[in-house]
């Protein structure tokens, strides 16, 4: 048994929904997160794009940075580069655990960054509080 | 490859993001979450106590670190008794993960040493 955290973007939750439903899964769970990558790039991070703006301004030399300029970056900076994002939760069998990553990957792949991450985690058991079935019993 | 779930206080967690930041971790998801431990009858008598989870996916080196630093610096100072923390500061769990995917370009981790990026030297 292997839980699923899948972060995705907002606008591909219904796809995801779809997708997964003609898979044949129906316990989810979704979460309403904020987060970030450890990219790199200075245009996907709020306090690095600080720091771009500010380099791009100092090489146009002729361009004075106004106060003006200066209210908007630190507006940026306080985003500290958090973007609302939505956390998909799947308890599944191992052997569903394939598909179900594939079917995520293909719905929510856009090739640009903040597509999001898929982390595999194992589980030792689950059990359904309605009738206290345990084990790959209570997934079905 | 290690996750770790960290629920501290709400007022302590840009102070966490800022410290973890420092060392070079700046890949972490947020969440808005609610609860209690000993809190209840100790500080306060009503169950839906707003916290912060952090949840992190580290390299194995690079948890004690973070552990470490999420330990101190969401740890409420006191003045009768400093470094000694407050009921409520939070709990900090730690599990195994198995597999990672990125869904941009679709690649496995699993065997990836390089991912999550460590930070530098182990503590």
């Amino acid at each position: 048994m292997k839980k699923i955290i899948a972060i995705i973007r907002n606008e591909k939750v219904e796809d995801t929904k779809c997708a997964l439903k003609n898979l044949g899964i129906t316990g989810l769970t979704f979460l309403h997160v904020t987060g970030r990558g450890s990219s790199k790039s200075p245009f996907l991070r709020g306090k690095s794009l600080h720091y771009a703006f500010k380099r791009i301004l100092q090489r146009q030399d002729d361009i004075p940075s106004s106060e003006n300029q200066d209210n908007r970056l630190t507006e940026t900076e306080q985003g500290s580069g958090f973007h609302p994002k939505r956390m998909l939760i799947i308890v599944a069998n191992d052997s569903d655990v394939r598909s179900i990553i594939e079917t995520i990957i293909t719905t929510n792949q856009t090739g640009h960054h903040g597509d999001g991450k898929i982390f595999i985690c194992p589980m030792i058991s689950a059990i359904r509080v309605r009738n206290g079935e345990q084990g790959d019993k209570a997934l079905v | 490859m290690k996750m770790i779930w960290a629920i501290i206080r709400p007022e302590y967690t840009q102070k966490v993001i800022d410290a973890l930041e420092k060392i070079g971790i700046s890949a972490m998801t947020r969440l808005h979450v609610t609860g209690h431990g000993a809190e209840i009858g100790a500080t306060a008598n009503y169950s839906e106590i707003p916290k912060e989870m952090l949840m992190l996916v580290l390299s194995d080196i690079d948890v004690a670190r973070a552990v470490k630093i999420i330990s101190t610096v969401a740890k409420t100072w006191q003045k009768e008794n400093p470094g000694q923390g407050a009921v409520g500061d939070g709990k900090i769990f730690v599990t195994y993960v198995d597999d990672a995917y990125t869904i941009r370009t679709a690649e496995t981790h699993k065997n990836d040493a390089s991912f999550p990026a460590k930070t530098g030297t182990a503590l």
